[in-house]
C-alpha cells in the first residue's frame, strides 16, 4: 500500500517536470479523441437519418372504390401477419382528400376540385416494412393474399425508382463515412501512440541516470515501471477532460443548426442519453493509449 | 553466525569470511568492476559460482534480482546520488525502493546521517555538498536497510586525501559494527596504512592474496 501511494505521487510529479513534453502528448491525445468522437457522432448520425429515411418510405396499396368495410378489415389483419410487415394503416377516401387540401395551397386547389367531381382519390393501405431491401417479395406476397382481389395498384408496382435509388445511396455513404472513420480512428490512435511513446521514452531517457540508480538500490521493475504507467494514463485522463470541455459546450452552442438545418436531433439525443457512454469511452481511450504506450517506451530501459 | 561468501572468477576461487575487511587492487581493467557487478548481479558468470551466505546466485531468478540488491549495500566512485533529491531523500529512497513504512523512514535515516556525520546536511542537494559528503551521503544510503556486505568500489576515486581518509576511516567503523566490507581502490597509501587483507587482481586472475597486504602492482 505504501508502495502504491509512492508510486502514484512520483508518476503525478513527473509530469510537472517536463511541461512541454506532458502538453504535447496531452494534446495530441485530445486530438485522437476528438476525432473518435467526431466519427462516433457522424456514424450515429448516418444511421439514425437512414432509419429515418427507410421509415418514410413505405408500401402503398390502392383499394377498389366498390370495396366494404369488411373485406378491408380482413385484408388488413392479414396483411399484419405478413412477416416484414410491421404495421398497416387505413386512409380511407376522405382522409386522401383531407391529406391533399393540407399539402400545400396547390393541393387545396386540388382537393376542391376533386370534391366537386366526387373524390376520385381511392382508399388506401400504408404498409410500413420492417426491411426496406424485402419490398418487393412483401409486394408479391401482398397481392398473393386471396383477400388482395380488392387492391387495384400498389405504388412498388408504379414504383418510381428514385426513392429506392435515395436509400442505396444512402446506405452506401454511411458505409463509406464509417469506413473512413475507422481509418482515421486507426491513424489517429497509432499517431498518437507514438507520440506518447516518445514522450515517455524521452523522459526515461533524461531520467536514465535516476533508473540505473533505482535498479541498483534494488527497486522492483514495478517500482520503476508504475510511475511511468501513471503518467501515461494521467495525460490521457486529461485528454478526456479536456476533450469534454471541448465537445460539451461546442455540442450546445451549435445544436440548434444541428438540429435545424442537419435533423440532428435524433443522434443529439442519442448522445446526451448515452453520455457516461460517451465520456466512459474518451477515459477509456486516453488512459489505453498512455498506458500501452508507456509500457512499450519502458521494455528497453528495464532489462535488471 | 553470518554466513560466508565465496566468488569465483576467471577460475579463481576466492573465500572472504564475515565481518572481514578486504581491499581489492588491480590496475584498471584487471577485473575489478566484473568482481562487483557480478556480486550485484549486473553480470551473470558463463561458468562458476558464486554464493554470499546461503544464497546461491544460479538460484535467483531475474524477479528476485532487486530483492538481492537490497540485501548488498554498494558505494560507487561517481556516487550515483539523485540530484534532484536532497541527502535525506536520497538515503530514504532506498527504503521507499524496499517499500519500509514512512514512519520508520523517519526513524532511520536521521540515525543512519548522524553515524556518517551528515545530519546538518540533511536537507542539502547533492550539488551544494563537497566530493566527501556526497560519498558519505552514498555510504548512509548503502547502510541504512542494514546489509551484511558494504561493497565499496573505488569509493575515494573522486576525493582529496583528507575526503579520502574520512571515507575509509567511516567504512572501517562500519566495518567494527559487524559489516563486512570489499574496498576496491587504486590508492596505495591507503592500502599500504590499512593493514587488512589485500586481494591482487590481475588480468582477471588473482595473483596475491596476503591476509596483511600491501599495494604492489
Amino acid at each position: 500500500m505504501t508502495t502504491f501511494g509512492r508510486v502514484w505521487r512520483t508518476g503525478f510529479k513527473n509530469i510537472f517536470r517536463n511541461a512541454w513534453l506532458s502538453s504535447a502528448a496531452t494534446a495530441i491525445m485530445v486530438v485522437t479523441i476528438l476525432v473518435l468522437t467526431f466519427f462516433a457522432f457522424s456514424t450515429v448520425f448516418v444511421r439514425t437519418q437512414l432509419a429515418q429515411v427507410r421509415s418514410k418510405i413505405d408500401l402503398s396499396l390502392f383499394i377498389n372504390d366498390d370495396a366494404t368495410q369488411n373485406q378491408i378489415q380482413t385484408l388488413q389483419s392479414k396483411i399484419g401477419t405478413i412477416p416484414n410487415v410491421t404495421s398497416v394503416n387505413f386512409v380511407s377516401k376522405t382522409d386522401a382528400l383531407d391529406r391533399l387540401k393540407n399539402s400545400s395551397s396547390e393541393g387545396a386547389k386540388l382537393a376542391q376540385s376533386a370534391q366537386d367531381i366526387g373524390n376520385p382519390l381511392p382508399a388506401s393501405f400504408e404498409v410500413k416494412l420492417s426491411n426496406i431491401d424485402n419490398i418487393s417479395a412483401t409486394n408479391t406476397s401482398i397481392k398473393g393474399l386471396t383477400e388482395a382481389s380488392i387492391v387495384t395498384d400498389s405504388s412498388y408496382d408504379n414504383r418510381d425508382d428514385s426513392r429506392k435509388g435515395v436509400v442505396e445511396n444512402i446506405i452506401k455513404i454511411s458505409n463509406s463515412v464509417s469506413k473512413i472513420g475507422a481509418v482515421l480512428s486507426i491513424l489517429f490512435l497509432v499517431i498518437s501512440l507514438l507520440i506518447i511513446f516518445n514522450t515517455i521514452r524521452m523522459a526515461i531517457f533524461t531520467r536514465r541516470e535516476e533508473v540505473e540508480i533505482m535498479k541498483l538500490v534494488g527497486a522492483t521493475k514495478w517500482f520503476i515501471r508504475g510511475p511511468f504507467l501513471v503518467e501515461g494514463a494521467l495525460y490521457g485522463i486529461l485528454a478526456a477532460i479536456i476533450s469534454l470541455a471541448v465537445t460539451i459546450p461546442l455540442t450546445r452552442t451549435i445544436s440548434s443548426f444541428l438540429t435545424d438545418k442537419l435533423g440532428a436531433g435524433p443522434t443529439l439525443q442519442y448522445f446526451s442519453s448515452h453520455f457516461l457512454l460517451l465520456s466512459g469511452g474518451m477515459f477509456a481511450v486516453g488512459i489505453l493509449i498512455g498506458v500501452i504506450s508507456s509500457w512499450l517506451a519502458l521494455i528497453r530501459y528495464l532489462k535488471l | 553466525m553470518y554466513p560466508n561468501k565465496t566468488v569465483a572468477l576467471s577460475g579463481v576461487s576466492l573465500h572472504i569470511n564475515p565481518k572481514e575487511f578486504v581491499t581489492i587492487v588491480g590496475s584498471s581493467g584487471a577485473g575489478k568492476s566484473t568482481l562487483i557487478r557480478l556480486l550485484i548481479k549486473e553480470e551473470v558468470p558463463t561458468s562458476g559460482k558464486i554464493i554470499v551466505g546461503s544464497i546461491d546466485y544460479d538460484t535467483i531468478d531475474k524477479a528476485n534480482i532487486p530483492h538481492l540488491r537490497r540485501r548488498i549495500g554498494v558505494v560507487f566512485q561517481d556516487f550515483k546520488l539523485l540530484p534532484n533529491l536532497t541527502v535525506y531523500e536520497n538515503v530514504a529512497f532506498a527504503l521507499e525502493v524496499s517499500g519500509v513504512k514512512s514512519k520508520e523512514i523517519k526513524r532511520a535515516v536521521p540515525k543512519i546521517l548522524q553515524l556518517v556525520g551528515l545530519s546538518e546536511k540533511m536537507h542539502s542537494y547533492p550539488s551544494e555538498l563537497s566530493g566527501g559528503e556526497k560519498q558519505r551521503t552514498a555510504i548512509a544510503r548503502a547502510l541504512v536497510r542494514n546489509p551484511k556486505i558494504l561493497i565499496a568500489d573505488e569509493p575515494t576515486g573522486n576525493l582529496d586525501p583528507k575526503n579520502s581518509w574520512d571515507i575509509i576511516e567511516l567504512l572501517l567503523k562500519i566495518n567494527r559494527f559487524g559489516t563486512t566490507v570489499l574496498l576496491t581502490t587504486h590508492n596505495k597509501e591507503i592500502v599500504d596504512a590499512l593493514k587488512k587483507r589485500v586481494i591482487t587482481i590481475n588480468r582477471g586472475r588473482i595473483v596475491k592474496d596476503e591476509k596483511v597486504g600491501k599495494y604492489t602492482l
